[in-house]
């Protein structure tokens, strides 16, 4: 076996960056009957991009075909391989649940359908620097849909960057992301090495020095990565009104904004710019994801208790028996829903949010290990009590530390800003993989 | 968020959670498990005194040989859910263990991560009981010590009883007696 990334096969989704400006479709599909199902991959094939085609230049448009447990097992796919997936992608995001901590209005109960249900087999991802070219690959893939009655779409979810550039909340976001060794782009932190790829993409050595568990048969698991999507509605009228509530004045407001982030609105870290906003340091690639929280042990300038710093704490834990390395994922989250309007305070109704799209080798110890320890508890930084306090499970009593010269301070009773609406686990075949899959018969079962 | 995961092995209380690992030693390794157990009790960190295990989330561990010396128990408390660091022992502070883990049976050692973490796994067993004295992590409790620390500094100052009598210090003021 060579280490060397086999970029002709890999799907481009993972690897590649997300453009910017962008605008993206996800459609879900059932599959009613196996044969349309293989067939419909079979025509999907010539409309994907390998990842080495997107890295030498940004195609016009790039689709990412992913399947659930659900799906594989429409498709045809032997149980003796059904079974060798990873334990979460086995039970669905719905049933992870409880653990995940998406329990009240977040709870499966509540999701959008047909979101954690038994009918969502098939997800189609694409992305592109404009409508037109997006228009048109969805279109295409759309085309093949329609021509097998045994598929059908039941989902679909168009997403947008907003015109700001910015998230619902109002921050730049995709900035914080691992080099993945391998692929040829440098790191946007120096002090983070690129990750092994096989944290990424299955049957090469990861972290461990091992090879990640792989699905069987080599032909399906090798050059796959497991895709996690969760659609995460936002309350951005509650948001801005707690933050207005508990600030003196505008200046304060942005700066609680940018320490429950642990970045301020234009992308700058509070690492590097703890006083102040710094919109050159925001819209700059090279610096403003090039610090570490070792000279902040108390966080004076990024509490600990922020997201991006709960999300990946960097060398902030390099005493305790964490290797965070192990924790690290490639994100791929996209707006959907219209902005509101800067200085509205009252909620419109409207539904928006991101789309959070995770891709990683291991969902449990990468996607599931991050939010169950890290963002929805606070035992890791002595602050049991306290979850991530823009995006945890909230229930309106939470607290978040603001460390503070000469006195810290602490936000009480944060309500939740963020309500999970569903979600799904699933799996990204290589391309060979795609062929396998388009290529069983009823007799492989 | 301390909510009872219902999938995590172990007793917990709050947010720590009881860690024993049960092992077999393998046969005539009784006396090497017993110098290796030395060395680690002479390490940094581990020394008495030192309090400064290089795992910054248990409050104590202990190896206990047992049945004469064919028996080997590793017990301590855990803030979080050690399921959940398994791989993160195995990466990191497993090294510091490799030589008394090299005395059991079933270790092969590095680098099989996924090996060493059913290894783990299938010495763990739960406990019947199992209650604490306070409720703090680790990082808290040193967090309170320190804050204790200074506390006691400040009452050693001749100015402290009057400026502990400020409405806001009423608190402190209670505790300042003894
Ligand atoms: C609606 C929900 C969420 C919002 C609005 C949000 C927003 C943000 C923002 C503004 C940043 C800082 C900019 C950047 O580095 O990209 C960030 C970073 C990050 N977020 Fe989130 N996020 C959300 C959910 C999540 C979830 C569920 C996870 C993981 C399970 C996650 C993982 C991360 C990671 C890993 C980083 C990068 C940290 C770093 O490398 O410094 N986020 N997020």
């Amino acid at each position: 076996m060579t280490d060397a990334l086999d970029l002709d096969d890999i799907q481009a989704g993972a690897l590649h960056e997300r453009p910017s400006p962008y605008v993206g479709t996800y459609v879900l599909l059932r599959v009613n009957d196996a044969h349309d199902g293989r067939r419909l991959i079979r025509r999907l094939i010539p409309l994907l991009s390998p990842a080495r085609s997107v890295l030498d230049a940004t195609p016009s448009a790039w689709m990412t075909v992913a399947f659930t447990y659900q799906g594989l097992q429409a498709l045809g796919v032997p149980q003796e391989s059904l079974d060798s997936f990873a334990p979460e992608f086995k039970q669905g995001m719905a049933a992870r649940a409880a653990e995940l901590g998406d329990v009240g209005d977040s709870g499966p109960d509540h999701w959008e359908e047909p979101l954690g249900s038994t009918d969502v087999h098939i997800a189609l991802a694409t992305l592109a620097p404009d409508q037109a070219s997006l228009d048109e690959l969805v279109e295409r893939a759309r085309r093949a849909q329609d021509e097998f009655p045994g598929i059908d779409v039941i989902w679909r979810q168009d997403c947008h960057q907003l015109a700001s550039g910015r998230t619902s909340f109002g921050f730049r976001d995709g900035i914080g992301q691992p080099a993945v060794e391998g692929v040829g782009t440098a790191p946007t932190n120096p002090g983070e090495p690129p990750i092994k790829a096989g944290e990424i993409v299955l049957g090469y050595p990861d972290e461990t020095g091992g090879l990640p568990p792989m699905p069987t048969p080599d032909v399906l698991g090798r050059n796959g990565t497991y895709v996690v999507f969760r659609k995460l509605h936002t309350r951005v009228a509650a948001y801005r009104s707690y933050l207005r509530e508990q600030a003196a004045n505008r200046r304060e407001e942005a700066l609680l904004g940018a320490k429950m982030v642990g970045r301020w609105q234009s992308g700058a870290p509070l690492a590097l710019a703890p006083d102040a906003d710094d919109p050159e340091l925001g819209a700059d690639p090279k610096r403003r994801n090039d610090f570490l929280y070792r000279d902040d042990p108390r966080g004076l300038k990024c509490p600990a208790g922020a997201h991006a710093r709960r999300a990946n704490p960097r060398d902030s834990l390099d005493h305790d028996a964490v290797d965070v390395r192990l924790h690290r994922m490639i994100r791929r989250g996209t707006s959907y829903g219209t902005a509101l309007p800067d200085g509205v305070l009252d909620d419109d109704g409207v539904d928006r949010g991101i789309i959070f799209v995770f891709a990683g080798a291991h969902p449990g110890r990468q996607f599931e290990f991050v939010k169950t320890q890290w963002l929805n508890d606070g035992i890791f930084i002595g602050a049991p009590q306290e979850s991530d306090p823009l995006v945890g499970p909230q229930d309106g009593s939470g607290t978040f530390t603001v460390p503070r010269h000469p006195i810290r301070r602490r936000l009480r009773d944060i309500p939740p800003f963020v309500v999970t609406r569903g979600g799904e686990y699933c799996f990204a075949p290589g391309l060979r993989g795609l062929r396998w899959l388009a290529d069983l018969t009823e007799e492989s079962r | 968020m301390t909510a009872e995961a219902p999938s995590r092995p172990g007793l917990q209380v709050g947010p720590t959670s009881e860690f024993s690992l049960f092992f077999h030693v393998k046969p005539g390794h009784g006396e090497a498990l017993r110098e290796s157990l030395e060395a680690l009790q002479a390490a940094p960190g581990y020394r008495p005194g030192d309090y400064d295990l290089p795992i910054g989330t248990i409050h104590e561990a202990r190896f206990v040989p047992f049945d004469n010396d064919t028996r080997l128990l590793f017990a301590t408390s855990f803030d979080g859910s050690w399921d959940a660091y398994m791989l993160d022992f195995a990466s990191k502070p497993l090294k510091l263990f490799d030589a008394i883990f090299q005395n059991v049976e079933g270790y092969d050692g590095l680098p099989d991560l996924e090996a060493v973490k059913d290894f783990i796994r299938s010495a763990q067993l739960t406990a019947g009981g199992y209650s604490r004295n306070y409720g703090g992590t680790v990082k808290e409790i040193r967090k309170a010590e320190r804050v204790n620390k200074a506390f006691q500094q400040v009452l050693d100052d001749p100015e402290a009883a009057e400026l502990l009598q400020a409405p806001a210090l009423a608190p402190l003021l209670a505790e300042a007696s003894d």
